[in-house]
């Protein structure tokens, strides 16, 4: 399996490929491959949602995606 | 004179009007509602259900065998009790979903249908009947022969109209939409892609084919439609309803041919029910070809699907998957001959090795899984313990949501330590006819087996789980005993 962690200024709950599946600043296990995440509303976020790839990645070093808040 | 002529008039006309007999197609999806249908996250848990403790069974094939080993699972966790949020519950209150196979789908959509039920009625209506027999009545029939003479119309639609009249009361998956779990996937094998096939909505929405009008008797049929014995049960592929959209993780997926060849696998199987040009129909046998063990859909749910999503929105706190399998080993005599086995025995041995090749597999991967959640739960705590003693001024490191036990537990008769008694149920045949003293056998197996598992002891341990008083016997073999004549 892999790790991910979405970064965001505040506890949010994370979109993934356009269902809910964890939340900000905790560790999310999903298997290898492509996605599209995104955040839960409200849509104060930048970018709207960012496609990662999750390869080789390990709950020590999971992949970071940032979301900044506008 | 006159009236013989009118009476084989009447009778050519009826054979005529029979002969246009067809299946009953799955209706079209009129419009496309992603949350609605037979899924998961439609259904409640339940008022004796934690929710925090996550049970999945997976139910194998075997015919009848298969259908008694997982009704002895199911008496044997209606027995047993325990203790969570500070009350006493059963803990088949805690089935949150069933995947099954062939004979397994039987119990599977028995208990989801009629839920406590099952316990005063499966075995007369089920488990005690000739079905094989009464199969072979309807094909032998005079009033089937026309409609069986239907391009339309097969021997596995004789065998629906059996089950849904004398088993399943006629029930329509529109009688499990928006009630309690267990969640049920009844699995088949799409007979072109070797691919598997379930009867949920979202493989439905694939088919542009509401399940909700779809009988339970239909796919359990085509879950338990054993190659050669029984034909194919068809479906019609639809064309999408308007404002359907193929699912983000499905197309997000076709980009992982190289990064994860199994994600990718599943969605491009998935995406071939798109070309309706190419597809117009699905043809489904036994859900064994696929997996004889019926764990995929739960392995699919635990990597991609609702049991993944609930494990990462933190709603899990233990996860316990119990793996029936009714697998036999019965004695051969292929390589005691010089010449090559007749047709008949190759046609068996092909449909039966390609069911049990794959099972030993399945249940490794699972636990390969649970085993790697664990360890990146360990690794985390103990760096975190390593960085607090060592550098105590960084920031901390992302944790999980919440930390889960997982146990993957199964039952087989390979367990079993009398050798007579092992070889008793390793000799079982896979049919719908067996006697009650075999099947009092496999019901005090599958309770037995159960009961005698390391990993089941660990799950108890862990939920403060015990046994009712009155039940501790029932492990006890009938009289005359279950083992194997020397």
């Amino acid at each position: 399996m892999e790790y991910l962690v979405v970064r965001f200024p505040r506890s949010r709950r994370v979109k993934i490929d356009g269902e809910f599946n964890g939340r900000t600043g905790e560790l999310i296990e999903l298997e290898a491959g492509t996605y599209t995440i995104s955040l839960g509303a409200p849509p104060n976020f930048t970018p709207a949602r960012q496609q990662v790839v999750l390869k080789d990645t390990s709950a020590l070093n999971p992949k970071e995606v940032v979301f900044d808040e506008v | 004179m006159r009236s013989r002529w009118v009476i084989r008039a009447f009778v050519l006309a009826l054979g005529i009007l029979q002969a246009c007999a067809h299946y009953p197609t799955n209706t079209p999806l009129e419009s496309y509602h992603p949350e609605g249908g037979y899924r998961f996250d439609g259904l409640r848990p339940g008022p004796g259900n934690t929710d925090t403790i996550f049970l999945c069974l997976a139910f194998s094939g075997g015919g009848t065998r298969a259908a008694a080993l997982a009704y002895g699972v199911l008496q044997e966790l209606r027995d047993t009790t325990i203790t969570a949020h500070g009350t006493s519950r059963g803990l088949l209150q805690e089935v949150d979903c069933i995947s099954s196979v062939s004979g397994g789908s039987f119990t599977a959509a028995y208990f989801a249908l009629f839920r406590d039920r099952i316990f005063q009625e499966f075995e007369p209506r089920f488990l005690r009947r000739d079905i094989q027999g009464q199969l072979l009545g309807q094909v032998l029939n005079p009033a089937n022969w026309f409609r069986l003479m239907s391009p339309y119309f097969n021997r596995i639609d004789l065998a629906a109209e059996l089950y849904d009249a004398t088993v399943f009361n006629g029930a329509r998956y529109l009688d499990l939409v928006g009630g309690l779990r267990p969640f049920i996937a009844l699995n088949a094998t799409n007979v072109e892609l070797g691919s598997r096939v379930e009867f949920t909505q979202d493989q439905f929405d694939f088919l542009g084919s509401d399940l909700k009008e779809y009988p339970l008797a239909r796919a359990v049929a085509a879950s338990s439609a054993f190659p050669i014995l029984l034909s194919p049960l068809s479906l019609k592929n639809h064309p999408s309803p308007p404002g359907y959209e193929v699912p983000a993780s499905v197309s997000n997926a076709l980009n992982d041919a190289a990064t994860n060849p199994r994600r990718y696998s599943w969605a491009k199987q998935l995406m071939t029910y798109q070309d309706k040009v190419l597809h117009p129909y699905l043809h489904l046998l036994d859900g064994g070809l696929a997996d004889n063990i019926g764990l995929r859909a739960v392995a699919d749910a635990y990597t991609r699907g609702f049991i993944r999503r609930r494990i990462n929105n933190g709603a899990i706190g233990t996860l316990a998957v119990i793996v029936v399998n009714a697998r036999t080993d019965p004695p051969e005599s292929i390589d005691m001959r010089e010449s090559p086995p007749h047709l008949p025995t190759v046609a068996m041995k092909t449909a039966m090795v390609s069911m049990e090749n794959f099972s030993f597999e399945t249940v490794e991967f699972m636990r390969g899984l649970a085993g790697d959640r664990v360890q990146a739960q360990r690794d985390v705590a103990a760096c975190q313990r390593l960085l607090d003693t060592r550098c105590p001024g960084l920031p901390r490191l992302a944790t999980f949501p919440a930390e889960i036990n997982l146990h993957v537990v199964e039952v087989n008769f390979e367990r079993l330590k009398d050798p007579r008694e092992r070889e008793f149920f390793l000799s079982l045949p896979t049919s719908f006819a067996l006697s009650d003293r075999q099947i009092d056998c496999l019901i005090a197996a599958g309770r037995r087996l159960l009961r005698a598992s390391s990993d089941y002891q660990a799950l108890l341990t862990e939920l403060g789980g015990r046994l009712r008083e009155d039940a501790e016997r029932a492990v006890e073999f009938p009289s005359g005993g279950c083992r194997a004549s020397q």
